[in-house]
């Protein structure tokens, strides 16, 4: 893999350039700042005129998403859209350099992929490697490393939902670019704006304070966690949790009011949006449980088809390549008729997967969340109300860690390595991440592979963006509008610099396309 | 801010230790550790940039970033930009999310006024790979660490002395050519 281009000329938004069709180029690295780019590839025109004729749309890369991608749309002559979907550009190489290294280390390394979801591959390591060793932690680590997990999702959702979605739902879709953004969210709406990144330092102290360091956690390790809950952590972790508690249900009121008013504002959203895959989400005893639990499946009319164990991912979850990207989708293979099933991770899935969130506040939001929109709900955007959902969970959930008595308990338990694999899961707040190593019996990681969110709900977001650009963008004189492609994208709050990875010891499909049409597949069973 | 906080400054370098050049904030972070800095002078390592900067802010003075950058300039140029010369969309090569630095103190501006230093510089070390997951810096960056670390502690006394260091650039010995965009030429 090549080095960043850091010496392009820096693009400009809404600039227009002759160049290349994306397809076709779908290698080239871009970096530098987030930008959008138009690009004609067949005539010079503008971007103000309507699309039609053939050219290709591209929007790179995606702004206000983790890492750098790209969206290319291929139209027809006729201006109908022959295909669509995210390139992503960046291989970074990080399953690879863990082989060698010793899995005690797993945790803190793979907490440094990026800086979106460290205490997701902190906590999924810790629980590989340990299943590696057969050990399982105290009841006391258990619940601590919940805790520092319920601060990440509430650091994460407050940001996905006010600060990466703030700017779509509090200024609307169609808003002028120049202002939507979070400078934008905060002129438009200061008090909020303050509470809810408030929230969002809240999430992130409670992370801090358990986790042992602010973005990346140090604290757990195989065998437990690093330290016991003094008394004097306690009341300040509880003191943080009520005030997160206060905050709660006027934030969750503006969320839910300001998606439904841009629900309302463009009935397509819920009418066109709407993709009918099958989820995927971890339960506990069919309550939610975002650190540990069982993985359970649902159809797209909501039948229960599977719930497995983590270990036994790489029997159910099939990866495999594309030429296009560096992106490797996964699907779920349906036991027994082995057939292929389209499936999307995360808050909307999960939602859809629970029988209840096993929270009281939470429990209310579900309840109107299914009397409005059933279950399962396949209508992308409301991935923001799941968000929602989930956001009030994890602090009614760090209320009830904190509250229970086993968390005063021993916190470690003894690891030794005698050789053997180690499969774990945790729910990240962007869908489930699995961790997979091979450790032989010094320690040493011998094969290590990553199964994270995004590239689970790639093929989803594929067709999302099928789905804006048909009600959004095509025939459509303003290029504002393409934002609302950029909308559809991020409402799977995707996460790139972890997704793309070395290839890993799942079957492999290569798919080549030419002209955005797959001509061939070629499978490899490992 | 109090009288108490005159000359107060926080250095806070930025950067992924995993991920070749934009590790140079993580270098010049522990090359400053075993440095003389001026009294009063905090230096914390941030992992990324973005709102997370917010949370580290206690109404310093003085606020020194430093940070890998790709403005253009021939590689291991060491920048010094003063607020107004950052580019508006200056963000680190692996941002929070696009939120960028420079958003993060305009939200801390209209939100946490009290907490925002009135004094912000960039101490930027132009790097080219960002990518790669596990490599050292490129030599060019690696050489400029040092001369980075020189430039915050210069910064921080010009600071200390009530003078706001003007916008210059170290360009790197072998190669002594005018960068061919960004800002990094221009003087404030």
């Amino acid at each position: 893999m090549t080095d960043a281009n850091p010496t392009g000329p820096p693009v400009i938004a809404g600039q227009v350039s002759e160049s290349a069709p994306p397809a076709a180029e779908s290698r080239t690295k871009t970096a530098g700042p987030m930008v959008v780019e138009v690009t004609n590839a067949a005539s010079r025109g503008s971007a103000k005129e309507p699309l039609a004729g053939r050219r290709t749309v591209t929007i790179d890369p995606v702004t206000r998403i983790e890492g750098h991608a790209r969206v290319f749309l291929d139209l027809a002559d006729d201006g109908s859209l022959i295909s669509a979907g995210l390139v992503v550009n960046e291989l970074r190489g990080f399953e690879r350099i863990l082989v060698g290294m010793e899995a005690d280390r797993m945790p803190l390394i793979t907490a440094r992929i990026c800086g979106v979801c460290p205490s997701a591959h902190h906590l999924a390591a810790s629980k590989a490697i340990e299943a590696a060793a057969g050990v399982t932690p105290p009841p006391a680590a258990k619940l601590l490393r919940e805790l520092l997990y319920m601060g990440h999702y509430i650091h994460s959702h407050s940001l996905s939902l006010f600060v990466l979605q703030g700017p779509d739902l509090i200024l609307g879709l169609d808003a002028d670019p120049a202002i939507r953004n979070v400078v934008g969210v905060v002129e438009a709406a200061p008090e909020v704006a303050k509470k809810a990144l408030r929230l969002r330092t809240l999430g992130q102290k409670i992370n801090e304070m358990v986790g042992g360091r602010g973005v990346h956690p140090v604290t757990s390790l195989a065998g437990g966690i690093a330290f016991r809950l003094d008394e004097e952590k306690k009341r300040i972790l509880t003191d943080w949790v009520e005030e997160a508690l206060a905050l709660g249900p006027e934030l969750i009121g503006v969320a839910r009011d300001k998606l439904l008013q841009q629900v309302e504002a463009h009935p397509e959203l819920l009418r066109d949006w709407v993709v009918p895959a099958w989820n995927m989400g971890t339960v506990n005893d069919g309550k939610a449980s975002l650190y540990d639990g069982t993985l359970r499946v649902m159809d797209e009319v909501g039948t229960v088809r599977d719930e497995f164990q983590a270990a036994d991912y790489d029997r159910h979850l099939v990866e495999s390549v594309l030429d296009w990207s560096y992106m490797k989708p996964v699907h779920y293979r349906e036991t027994g008729s082995g057939e292929e099933r389209l499936y999307r991770v995360g808050a909307l899935a999960r939602i859809n997967c629970v029988d209840s969130m096993g929270t009281p506040v939470a429990d209310q939001l579900l309840a109107g969340f299914r009397r409005d929109f059933g279950r399962p709900a396949h209508q992308v955007v409301l991935h923001a109300y799941a968000r929602i959902i989930e956001l009030i969970y994890a602090v009614e959930r760090a209320r009830e860690i904190l509250a229970d008595p086993r968390i005063d308990g021993e916190t470690r338990a003894e690891v030794r390595f005698t050789g053997g694999r180690g499969v774990a899961h945790v729910e990240a707040p962007r869908g489930t991440l699995i961790h997979d190593y091979r450790i032989d019996e010094r320690g040493i990681i011998t094969s290590a592979n990553l199964i994270v969110a995004t590239q689970q709900n790639y093929a989803c977001i594929n067709q999302s963006i099928t789905q804006a650009a048909m009600s959004h963008v095509i025939g459509r004189a303003d290029d504002g509008l393409l934002n609302a492609i950029e909308f559809a994208i991020r409402c799977y709050d995707p996460c790139l610099s972890c997704a793309t990875h070395a290839l890993g010891q799942m079957p492999l499909e290569v798919l080549v396309r030419q002209a955005g049409q797959p001509v061939r597949s070629v499978r490899r069973e490992v | 801010m109090s009288e108490g906080d005159a000359g107060r400054s926080l250095v806070l370098c930025v950067g992924n230790d995993l991920v070749a050049d934009d590790a140079a904030g993580c270098h010049v972070y522990e090359r400053l550790q075993d440095s003389v800095l001026p009294p009063g002078t905090r230096v914390e390592l941030l992992g990324l940039g973005g709102l997370s900067v917010l949370d580290h802010l206690d109404g310093e003075e003085n606020l020194v970033l430093v940070d890998a950058v790709s403005l253009g300039a021939p590689v291991g140029t060491v920048h010094v930009l003063a607020w107004d010369d950052l580019p508006c969309v200056y963000a680190t090569p692996v941002s929070l999310h696009g939120i960028g630095l420079r958003e993060a103190i305009e939200v801390g501006k209209r939100l946490t006024p009290e907490a925002m230093p009135h004094r912000v510089l960039l101490v930027g070390i132009e790097g080219r790979c960002f990518d790669l997951v596990g490599r050292p810096p490129t030599p060019e960056v690696a050489a400029a660490i040092g001369p980075a670390a020189d430039e915050v502690i210069r910064c921080l006394r010009q600071l200390n002395g009530g003078d706001i260091p003007g916008a210059r650039t170290s360009r790197p010995q072998a190669e002594q050519r005018t960068p061919s965009t960004g800002k990094a030429q221009g003087a404030p």
